[in-house]
């Protein structure tokens, strides 16, 4: 559009009312903007938020920024938070002998859907290198937990038993230091470092897994410095394939700002936040910045892409995805961070039809909500970075009519 | 209690001392220093001890219109027809993340007005604040209460902040004691001492009767309107005024010294205790009796006073938090001889229960966390006409929460922790 409109010989050429359906039409054509308003017949399912869940955590733990959740087979919800470094003094004073709230609860925690803790666990540990900042987790089908990381040096994942045993790490850590560097540690530090979206070895900065059951095949959403997908075999983690933005080669060249009137971005931008799969096998490509979800076959073709709120600047509104649990998946949850609201998008179209949440402190507002799960009963469970700091769950409370596309916070009716 | 590691560690340290006295000597001199350090009374769960029983309120207050979210929340106090009234910072304690529809780059979110109002249902009500004609708004809130006549009195901890403001419920200004900026050194410069609690630039004047010193609260006794303001984070004096004209009637400091504002070097639990407030000098609450109840911070301690200002007795809590103190604010219960004190102590994040004839803790609730009957750094407290209590949390806190009397009951526990409803 603005191409055209700087075009000054096409403008004094054609006049006023050729000028009107040039931009009609090259709105239609910008972008399929999923964004869209609550219209009539549409149904979505519906939420109230559960106050009570789960249950407070005992020996004065208190979570860092929450950085991933994950449903296993059994129900049981596990989250991947930062501890001690994302936690204000006021947070830790147990650590520094100063008083008796709090200090941080292990990194990997386990808990039922009564809300007790179960197991939890994590840290440095010999055999593998543990991120300089973790960031999402994922629970495979053979009950394994998986973790990615975007400090400055993170280039590796892990696996690990739901004990905690180690059991494979993919990448060495540091490797996309640029020789020379100095430091550059911390999430999204980039000096000293350097994207390389082909290495077939090791990664930058990746922010969440998947694992296909049918074919074994981890997705990695890589992520903070690399821009691409990366397909591995879980057992091996060697690397099978990998893909771009639309399905092209990465590519790590610096791009300028995300400008939403400009062109759509031939390459993901930095971060490419999940990679997942749903029922008929195609990969959902959170590339956030960017305000888009990509789609592709498990093969890396580009299938189709929706926009969300694409005057949303800054850290961009498309962070997670989750599929609601009925058979066909109809409904895709995306946790947009910025606006802290859980976007509920029709699956088959891409249209947003409604969202709820709000930002603040109580029970079903959000201080950036950052990643999003389901369970079994089509229950959702978000976690909150920044200052969030914590786990809540959402209750499904059946499918119904929409009535309005924002319906606020998800409060219980009673109340 | 908590003096008694250090004070073994100091010992332990005297070689000389060991050596030559033994071991049953060491014991009997340890179990005399421990009685004569303080009146330490942070005490363990004991038979027989009855307190009231809470449990927290998940969804009180309702969420606010708007996109309007709270900063940090400095002040809570509940009027004569059970509102709740909270007053909080707004844009400036918000992150980055919190203000984007403010900035215009997002959809969440924006400061809520300072001053709010919430009926026992959790709506909100009236709802204003801010600068504004015919008055200095702090540059730094601090503290709100509601007086017998229905007037909302705030006071101010910003770097310039020496004045206390009244206003009506509907946020009409009706007077201002004290002038903004009083405390300046002459010839410090307008940018140093911004925010809360910065010094540089600025010094105490306890002994002035027109102007504060950063202050905290404001209680307003009806029997003789008099107003007591907690003065403050610069000043080291509880002040007494005409609740009216604002006129200051009298003074004092801790002991119910003359308010000395000379340096003190950093509170240290071993040291003799300080005759003068550390502070801040954080409440300033009357009781049913008379007594004026005195938050000394950063002493870990409460002050008990008439109220001409004679010094009665005092309490010490947890006085191994060296840094922001275990006495915050304090409420009294709601039966007709306020049988008990709650003291919020937001280093360990809980509200602490107090025998208030024998000063001594009884249990306490709460600890670290952002579920609901979690606190993050818990700042303020109030109390309603049923018993229920309410709590505001500054820092990374940001909200206010309800806790519903259940009753009083044995005490099984000291430290009780979340006070979670009972069918979860």
């Amino acid at each position: 559009m603005r191409n055209l409109i700087r075009s000054r010989n096409f403008l004094i050429g054609a006049g006023f009312v050729v000028t009107l359906v040039a931009l009609a039409a090259c709105k239609a054509m910008l972008q399929n903007d999923g964004s869209a308003q609550a219209s009539q017949g549409l149904k979505a399912p519906r939420y109230v938020v559960d106050p009570l869940w789960p249950k407070p955590l005992p020996n004065h733990w208190v979570l860092g920024s929450a950085i991933g959740v994950s449903v296993d087979a059994d129900d049981h919800i596990w989250i991947i938070h930062r501890g001690a470094p994302t936690l204000s003094i006021h947070e830790k004073q147990i650590d520094l002998n100063k008083g008796d709230c709090c200090t941080a609860a292990p990194p990997i925690l386990e808990f039922d859907q009564a809300g007790n803790l179960l197991r939890h666990w994590g840290g440095p540990g010999p055999g593998y290198e543990w991120p300089d900042s973790n960031h999402g987790i994922f629970v495979d089908y053979k009950g394994n937990v998986w973790i990615g990381a975007n400090g400055g040096a993170d280039s590796e994942i892990l696996k690990f038993t739901k004990d905690g045993k180690f059991l494979l790490q993919v990448g060495k850590k540091g490797v996309r230091r640029v020789a020379g560097a100095a430091a550059g540690s911390g999430e999204g530090a980039v000096a000293g470092f350097r994207g390389d979206s082909t290495d077939l070895e090791n990664f930058g900065r990746v922010a969440k897994i998947f694992v296909d059951p049918k074919e074994n095949e981890a997705y990695i959403a890589d992520g903070y410095l690399n821009k691409r997908v990366a397909v591995l075999d879980a057992d091996t983690g060697k690397m099978k394939r990998y893909w771009g933005a639309y399905g092209h080669k990465p590519d790590d060249a610096p791009v300028p700002a995300y400008d939403p009137s400009q062109p759509h971005d031939q390459q993901f931008r930095n971060p490419v936040h999940c990679a997942d799969m749903s029922v008929d096998r195609l990969i959902y490509v959170c590339d956030r910045e960017n305000d888009r979800l990509q789609v592709f076959t498990a093969a890396g073709e580009f299938v189709k892409e929706a926009y969300y709120h694409v005057n949303t600047e800054g850290d961009g509104s498309v962070w997670d995805v989750a599929f609601s649990h009925d058979p066909q998946q109809q409904f895709i949850f995306i946790a947009d961070g910025v606006n802290d609201k859980i976007r509920i998008i029709d699956r088959q179209t891409l249209q947003e039809v409604t969202n709820f949440g709000d930002g603040g402190r109580q029970p079903g507002q959000f201080h950036a909500v950052h990643s999003i799960a389901v369970d079994h009963e089509g229950n959702l469970y978000t976690t909150e970075t920044y200052e969030g700091k914590r786990v809540q769950r959402f209750l499904l409370k059946g499918v119904g009519p929409v009535t309005k596309m924002d319906q606020g916070v998800p409060w219980p009716a009673a109340n």
